[in-house]
């Protein structure tokens, strides 16, 4: 039985720290291609709501980029970009990819966000005599803001967890960190592991961190 | 290479993409409903089990369990084909956050509901399956179908672990022939086909469930 196992607990802990040196890169692209989605995600629903025409088009194209997957997203941008000439360092690339790809998914929160503030608000901010430039910025984005905290938090962990994926285009976070221990040791087990722990510890931090920032503002969602 | 021959080429890999993802839903379901039932009726340290559980599935990335498992398990004295690591690991992964939206679903269940089956003699199992499940199942059916989505895009991953599905076979003709633009617009398209439609099924459901006053998206 001893013989069946072959795993190196102690080489293991002796590689964790080389695995961890990519951390700082999960977490640059993490915020990174948060940030973008955030902004193309709001961009998305802006153009679907601006005139009629523009609603069946954008809603077509944010239900082609979650009808794709991420990986092949992200190979799509990595191959064809530098055939049209532009090439990009890989870790653009990947925030590139990312961010569009959740743009797709952020741009229902918004709507959803936007949505759940009531008409009344709109129309009593008209009456008033706000133009509806005003309406927006100071009567329906402040409330929309409440709605949308909560699940622009959960984006955020799921794009943490999308981040390994940039190892394929050699972005060098944890998952490629792991990779090149894996290359220069010969041994594939030890790192594929570690990387699984850290990643789980990580993930584990950013939601209680998520949760923590939800109660202070006092919204409640216990799901991510 | 002509555009037809690609997308012919890359359908070869349909069938494995296919197996992947029935095979992933045969491990997401029974997880997500046997863990979310867990999670919602135990109490004390077996909630805590239960949860860390399904904390260890949903919290870790797929690609990463993917890895882990792949190259890991050997080590264990485990030889698994990649198939089975690939179909257990989105599946596990997929059903981890599927059992959230049963839990939800039962939690959101007016109480009122289990008390009157009980007070007519059911015991409480018999509540759970006739009165309970069947309402929470029906109320988690929209999340269930974006599950699904997810779970088909993911299967995308295994061709990382040297499994030959359309993602696999788009990057074996692009060793063949340098044509990124055809070839790469061709496995956007290969999988827009597969689940535009499921896409579509599913924001329907959701709106029909919003507007019986059912189900919200978890």
């Amino acid at each position: 039985m001893g013989a069946l196992v072959n795993f190196d607990v102690a080489f293991a802990i002796r590689i964790a720290p080389l695995v961890l040196e990519g951390v700082g890169h999960t977490i640059l692209v993490a915020l990174l291609s948060f940030f973008a989605a955030t902004i193309i995600g709001f961009f998305w629903e802006m153009l679907r709501r601006s005139y009629w025409l523009m609603r069946p088009i954008t809603q077509f194209i944010i239900d082609a980029i979650r009808s794709t997957p991420l990986l092949v997203q992200i190979y799509f941008l990595f191959f064809v970009l530098p055939y049209y000439g532009v090439t990009l360092p890989a870790l653009f690339v990947g925030v590139f990819g990312l961010s569009i790809y959740y743009s797709g998914y952020i741009s229902e929160v918004f709507k959803a966000g936007i949505d759940a503030v009531p008409v009344g608000q709109s129309e009593a901010a008209q009456s008033l005599g706000l133009n509806s430039r005003d309406t927006v910025v100071f009567v329906i984005m402040p409330q929309m803001l409440r709605n949308i905290a909560a699940p622009l938090g959960s984006y955020l962990i799921s794009i943490l967890k999308s981040t390994p994926l940039l190892a394929v285009i050699a972005v060098p976070e944890m998952q490629g960190s792991a990779f090149d221990v894996a290359a220069e040791t010969y041994r594939y087990a030890e790192p594929m592991f570690v990387t699984e722990v850290l990643f789980l510890i990580l993930a584990l931090i950013a939601v209680a961190l998520v949760t923590g920032l939800e109660r202070h503002l006092g919204l409640s969602t216990p799901f991510h | 290479m002509s555009f037809l021959e690609i997308m012919h080429g890359i359908y070869q890999g349909f069938g494995v993409t296919a197996v992947v993802t029935i095979l992933g839903v045969l491990y997401a379901i029974p997880f997500a409903l046997l863990a979310g039932v867990l999670q919602h009726y135990s109490i004390g340290i077996y909630r805590l089990g239960i949860t860390a559980v399904i904390e260890f599935w949903r919290s870790s990335p797929a690609i990463v369990l993917l890895y882990a498992f792949y190259y890991s398990l050997p080590a264990f004295g485990v030889y698994l084909s990649g198939i089975a690591v690939g179909a257990m690991v989105l599946g596990l992964n997929i059903g981890g956050y599927g059992s959230q939206s049963v839990r939800a679903a039962l939690q959101a269940l007016d109480r009122g509901q289990c008390q009157a089956g009980l007070a007519l003699g059911l015991s409480r199992f018999d509540v759970l399956r006739f009165i309970e499940l069947p309402q929470a199942i029906a109320a988690m059916i929209p999340t269930f179908i974006n599950q699904a989505i997810q779970l088909i895009k993911g299967t995308s991953l295994v061709s990382l672990i040297t499994l030959a599905d359309m993602t696999f076979h788009a990057k074996l003709i692009s060793e063949r022939s340098y044509n990124p633009v055809g070839i790469y617009s061709g496995l956007l398209l290969a999988y827009l086909m597969i689940c535009y439609p499921v896409t579509i099924l599913g924001r329907h459901l959701e709106r029909s469930a919003r507007k019986d006053g059912g189900a919200r998206e978890f």
